[in-house]
């Protein structure tokens, strides 16, 4: 155990949290956290959770996101924490990220004829007015905390009418039994079961423990910032602010709450 | 009780189980295909959807269109038979009780046709448990359920030994709105969701409400015929060319409210819409589309332009063209607006199944299951239709009729 606390994997914890609870003694004197003994597991544990914490809120909070497609580098990583996190079965995604283009892997011309690559990240836009939940028959698909578009497995008929109602073509049904890439269950939540339909969450149960969802964590560009909407201070509102950006199809009045920040400056390839 | 009183229940079941050599092998393939659809449902009930050719892209498909068009092909009956009888006509009554059965049959076909298109089927009661007034499929749900009353309440009053001659009225001023909202409700599942704008269009209903009308005539004039040509029952020869200029007119709205369709569109050139027009006009969906057009409106256009149509065998041959334009119409709207997802960036929509992928592309191929399954609904078409028919309609040689 010695030898992991020279390591001094706990002092990664404070470095890693640093962004949300910035602390003026942390700079000058060693923490005091290298002194106790702590597992370098919960070592990983604790600082992932510190940078996993959602923070300060409103009273009421209104579950949001911006993406900063000048961040995103197209990795695909938030794709794969979120099949890992939530199970999901082979051949589906609840988060997939889309190339501004025709091909996954092709550049487009932009203007005087420099490469450039851009990515939309896409998964449930978490909609104010979401139209899959007005024309689900059974109310399965319903506005539940946070303002978020959640689904109740055990009322799922399977009739798919929201997935022809979704104008984001986020949702994903199970045609057979769920078949999976490792031989155990890999997720933090209930499997879904044949014949309903399902979609992301914004990982409403890490929310209910005070984190942020999946995807927002494990990205290594830092490009998703998650909040609450309805706290002016906040990061989330601060930022959309001052970028601006835009949402998806907002023509559809779907009213999103994922936003997009453009990037402020053209990357060519 | 004048007539025949007391001979009517075993009558029935003797009309229908006295049938001869060619009646009982009648009875015997429509038996094969109502199995044949009873046993692909259960395996698919078993096996999940995963054994059609649907994935997320294309999530409708085969069943969606069915639904559409036995919903529209139930409009016929009912609407001859209550409009005759709220203008007063006399001219459709030799076919009330036929027209009555072949709607009643395509509108609980249609209620059936829809169950293997859930992922779930042992959960649709929760639809009447649980409503949620704002999908337009609860909607339809009851409207369906009134439909089919009316034309089980219509059966009934036609076969009542003495009918009482002023319930077919009232019940005229209930069916006639119904048939209408009937074929509204069920475009008004597509029409309304912003997310196809191939279906968000204001004519949906309308356009439904046509085809429907001139589907339903069709198939009225079809099962005419074969009833005619197998059985004693003798319609008099006018009700054939009557029923075709029906048809014929209301093949010149439906004609006419996808030519306003089309010219908005294109005038307009709102790109989402364009789009999707393009596909079905031009690009993958052409060549259904332009069958539609061709065998389905310009041929029976072109029968009734000449002598043709006086004679019966192409007022019945325009009938079966018209009904098959009418379902490539209704697979055209299903498949355009799901061709088409409105994010249609690189990778697309996950297939759904191992090893699928990324559909950028959409293609839909029904499977062998769903085929099966059609079978089944069109072997419960007919056989429902040939029951009432011989129950209700044929001439009954033991009563001395």
């Amino acid at each position: 155990m010695l030898e992991v606390r020279d390591l001094d994997l706990a002092h990664v914890g404070v470095v890693l949290a640093e962004t949300d609870t910035p602390t003026a003694s942390a700079v000058d004197e060693p923490p005091a956290v290298t002194s106790e003994k702590v597992s370098p597991v919960q070592a990983l544990s604790d600082a992932s959770r510190a940078y996993g914490e959602i923070g300060e809120t409103s009273s009421e909070p209104r579950w949001g996101m911006a993406v900063d497609t000048e961040r995103c580098i197209g990795c695909w990583s938030c794709a794969v924490i979120c099949k890992s996190e939530n199970d999901i079965p082979l051949g589906m995604w609840w988060n997939r990220i889309l190339t501004d283009g025709d091909e996954l892997d092709t550049p487009r011309v932009g203007e005087f004829g420099g490469l450039e690559l851009d990515w939309v990240p896409l998964a449930c836009q978490h909609c104010d007015d979401p139209p899959c939940m007005k024309v689900c028959p059974t109310s399965a698909t319903y506005v539940g905390e946070g303002g978020l578009v959640e689904v109740h497995q055990e009322d799922c008929i399977g009739c798919r009418y929201c997935m022809a109602a979704c104008p984001y073509g986020v949702r994903v049904f199970n045609w057979g039994e769920p078949d999976h890439a490792l031989p155990f269950d890999h997720g933090m939540v209930e499997p879904r079961p044949i014949g309903s339909v399902e979609k992301c969450t914004m990982c409403v149960h890490r929310l209910r423990e005070g984190q942020v969802p999946s995807c927002v964590w494990s990205c290594p560009a830092q490009a998703r910032i998650f909040g609450d909407l309805n706290d002016p201070e906040g990061e989330l509102v601060r930022t959309i602010e001052a970028r601006g950006g835009h949402r998806l199809l907002e023509d559809k009045g779907t009213e999103p709450k994922v936003h997009y920040l453009e990037p402020r400056r053209r990357r060519p390839l | 009780m004048s007539v025949t009183p007391g001979v009517r229940p075993l009558d029935v079941r003797h009309a229908i189980t006295d049938v001869g050599r060619r009646g009982r092998l009648w009875y015997l393939v429509l038996g094969a295909g109502l199995g044949i659809g009873v046993v692909a449902f259960g395996y698919q009930w078993w096996n999940g959807l995963g054994v059609t050719g649907l994935s997320n892209t294309i999530s409708w498909g085969m069943y969606i269109i069915t639904f559409m068009f036995l919903v529209g092909v139930s409009a016929g009956g009912l609407i001859v038979v209550a409009g005759s009888e709220l203008v007063g006509s006399r001219r459709f009554e030799p076919l009330t009780k036929l027209a009555v059965i072949v709607s009643g049959t395509a509108i609980a076909a249609a209620a059936l046709s829809i169950l293997p298109d859930l992922g779930r089927p042992q959960l649709a009661w929760k639809m009447l448990w649980q409503p949620h007034w704002t999908s337009p499929l609860i909607w339809d749900v009851l409207v369906i359920t009134l439909y089919l009353s009316i034309a089980v309440i219509d059966l009934w009053i036609l076969t009542r030994p003495e009918p009482r001659p002023g319930a077919m009225r009232t019940l005229a001023f209930i069916a006639l709105p119904a048939a209408v909202l009937v074929h509204s409700v069920t475009a008004w599942i597509f029409g309304l969701l912003v997310a196809r704008p191939f279906w968000n269009t204001a004519l949906l209903a309308p356009m439904f409400v046509s085809s429907a009308l001139v589907s339903g005539t069709a198939l009225l004039i079809l099962v005419a015929e074969v009833v005619d040509r197998t059985s004693d029952w003798d319609p008099p020869d006018r009700v054939f060319p009557d029923l075709g200029k029906l048809m014929i007119w209301f093949l010149g709205v439906d004609a006419f409210l996808l030519f306003a369709e089309i010219l908005t569109t294109y005038a307009s050139r709102v790109p989402d819409h364009v789009k999707q027009l393009n596909v079905l006009l031009l690009g993958r969906l052409a060549p259904v589309f332009w069958v539609e057009v061709i065998l389905g409106v310009v041929v029976p256009f072109a029968i009734y332009a000449s002598r043709l149509r006086q004679q019966r065998r192409w007022v019945v041959i325009a009938a079966a063209l018209a009904l098959l334009g009418v379902f490539f119409k209704r697979i055209n709207i299903v498949m355009t607006s799901m061709f088409l997802p409105l994010v249609g960036l690189a990778p697309g929509i996950p297939g759904g199944r191992p090893g699928q992928g990324f559909r950028p592309d959409p293609i839909y191929v029904p499977t062998a299951i769903e085929w099966g399954i059609l079978i089944g609904v069109a072997s419960f078409v007919a056989l429902l239709i040939t029951l009432g028919v011989r129950a209700f309609v044929i001439p009954r040689r033991s009563a001395g009729g």
